[in-house]
């Protein structure tokens, strides 16, 4: 078994040469800036540099589960993600940054970290910014005008004085912006409301500033309305893309996305050639599996053990009965080397020997202990005296 | 977390009886073959734990029932729901005619639009908004290609597509290892 193992890995590298190999590639080649990548780099910084091949089984093995980790604290700022479609309107507006094209254009400005533009153009674009401003209120005033001078002569008077105080400076420009930009934060409602309340205090509030940009135009206002909903999704799309949180800005986003999706469907294609390479084995445990009509059994089995995905290992290991004492012998590797639960594995490891069936009892059994394990020992680095050393009494124990 | 498990448990009881049609037939296919068999029995079996309620699953349902030889692995994964979801192609055949005349009716509108445009405004303004207006739009058009079925989605609805489609791409790569890993260690 040691032996073999070497050789299987070696094969593993031979026909990876591709991300899933990446704990073992990255200590030799340096990869490119993808973000997932770098998720899975941080795994190897937080590892001792591995001596034994066994030990960097451990360590994807490791990788796995810390990979899980990482994923499961960017998932967990989403609680209702995968459920919550219709969950979305409950939650505040987001940041004004998408809030009106200026400030958009603005957070070009700023950040531009994984986009290529050329320098030439964030130059132009600061200097451009204020009388885009201008402009953008400018043209917010002219779409006002249409809509009132068709209903409220008051509503003129105001935009009246608006203008003379529009034709300051540019500065002024900027704190109105700010100023609606913060009214807007500080009110939880959604856009429509808000126009709403504007459209109302209009006749009563002339003099007020806030709530000025917003203009009651149906068509700004639907627009408004849509690049808010865009902007939440964006944030969301930020908080499940790992290395997200520094970019803002569409396109800078969309890149990362795209990015990531492309990796992981990449992935994809080369852990199913990994399982293609496997697959004579696949159709042996799986005869075998069905064989013995285990399946039903097992599906009962899922919904009672309501711990998380390391349901879908133990289902694993009740694939092979030919092979349940290696896996035991995974079991045993994921372990913090602990003298007790050495002795409790071993036992387990007998039982299954003796049973070819596997009673109801072992499966909980092993679920439970899978479980303790999983939740205790993950981020130790495991010594690889303990695991040769199960797997040599495993080894034992099958010829006996 | 519950959400997440239960979809990875989802897509893997789905996509054990595709595993067992692509061993039964590996006899006769050469190793590029039975990968692509693999990979996609999986995809299918992921946008199955979808149950249809996303564009996505049921684009790729759909795409991957029109080929012939594929058909039968994901008539055995989807089981009883192949009718129901495979009904989704007929519904493609009309996105696919919406999405040319959307094409054409907006390069006309914006090569009018950029005429105006010119005329109109500075030089420099054009230049600073018109060029981040056309990388998200580069960008949108390469997310279409991504994900599946995402050429007859205006961009909010690709934004929430693409969300979905993370989510179980993230969960099918975390089974698809995990199996992968516990095989490879029991090969004796």
């Amino acid at each position: 078994m040691n032996r073999a193992l070497p050789e299987t890995l070696h094969y593993l590298e031979y026909i990876t040469g591709n991300v899933m190999g990446a704990p073992l590639k990255l200590q030799q080649q340096q990869q490119s800036q993808h973000s997932y990548l770098n998720e899975t780099q941080f795994n190897v910084f937080s590892l001792p540099p591995q001596a034994t091949q066994v030990q960097q089984l451990q360590d994807l093995i490791n990788n796995d589960s810390e990979v899980r980790e990482l994923v499961n604290q960017s998932m967990k700022s989403d609680p209702g993600l995968e459920n919550g479609w219709p969950d979305f309107g409950k939650y505040p507006i987001p940041r004004t940054g998408f809030a009106t094209t200026s400030s958009l254009e603005m957070d070009y400005s700023i950040s531009r970290t994984c986009t290529s533009p050329p320098t030439v153009v964030v130059a132009e674009r600061d200097s451009v910014l204020t009388d885009k401003m201008a402009s953008t209120i400018g043209r917010e005033r002219f779409r006002k005008r249409k809509a009132d001078k068709a209903q409220n002569p008051k509503v003129v008077v105001a935009e009246d004085t608006r203008d003379k105080r529009i034709k300051g400076d540019a500065e002024e420009v900027e704190s109105e912006v700010t100023e609606q930009n913060n009214n807007r934060e500080t009110s939880a409602d959604k856009s429509k409301e808000n126009s709403m309340v504007s459209e109302v205090q209009k006749p009563d509030y002339i003099h007020v500033r806030a709530r000025r940009g917003q203009a009651t135009d149906s068509h700004s206002l639907a627009e408004r309305v849509r690049r808010e909903k865009i902007s939440e999704r964006m944030k969301y799309l930020q908080d499940l893309v790992p290395g997200c949180n520094k970019i803002t800005g569409k396109a800078g986003m969309l890149d990362e996305i795209i990015n990531y999706v492309q990796s992981l469907q990449r992935q994809v294609e080369f852990l199913s050639m990994k399982l293609a390479a496997l697959n004579p084995r696949i159709e042996l445990n799986m005869d075998n599996f069905f064989a013995k009509e285990m399946f039903p059994a097992f599906m009962g089995s899922f919904p009672t053990v309501g711990n998380s995905s390391e349901m879908g290992n133990s289902a694993f290991l009740q694939f092979n009965p030919m092979q349940q004492v290696v896996t035991c012998g995974l079991d045993m590797a994921i372990n913090p080397p602990d003298m007790a639960l050495r002795r409790t594995t071993s036992t387990s490891i007998t039982i299954t020997l003796q049973q070819v069936q596997p009673s109801s009892h072992w499966e909980t059994d092993l679920q439970s202990l899978y479980n303790s394990e999983f939740l205790q020992g993950r981020s130790a680095a495991f010594p690889s005296q303990p695991f040769t050393g199960a797997l040599e009494a495993n080894n034992l124990k099958m010829e006996m | 977390m519950c959400s997440r498990s239960s979809l990875e448990q989802e897509f893997f009881k789905k996509w054990v009886p595709g595993l067992q049609i692509c061993s039964s037939l590996a006899k006769d296919m050469s190793f590029l073959e039975r990968r692509k068999a693999i990979k996609l029995s999986a995809d299918v079996a992921m946008a199955t734990a979808r149950d249809g309620k996303t564009c996505w699953s049921r684009a790729l349902i759909a795409n991957a029932s029109k080929q012939e030889d594929k058909k039968i692995i994901v008539r055995t994964i989807l089981g009883s729901e192949f009718e129901r979801l495979t009904k989704s192609s007929i519904g493609s055949v009309v996105c696919e005619k919406r999405v040319r005349s959307k094409k054409i009716l907006r390069k006309s509108c914006t090569t009018i639009r950029r005429v105006r445009k010119i005329r109109k405004s500075a030089p420099n303004r054009v230049l600073a908004s018109s060029i981040a207006k056309r990388l998200v739009k580069k960008r949108t058009q390469v997310m279409k290609g991504l994900v599946p079925g995402g050429e007859s989605m205006d961009e909010f609805s690709l934004l929430e597509e693409t969300l979905d489609y993370i989510v179980s791409l993230r969960a099918q790569v975390d089974v698809m290892r995990r199996l992968a890993n516990t095989l490879v260690l029991s090969i004796p």
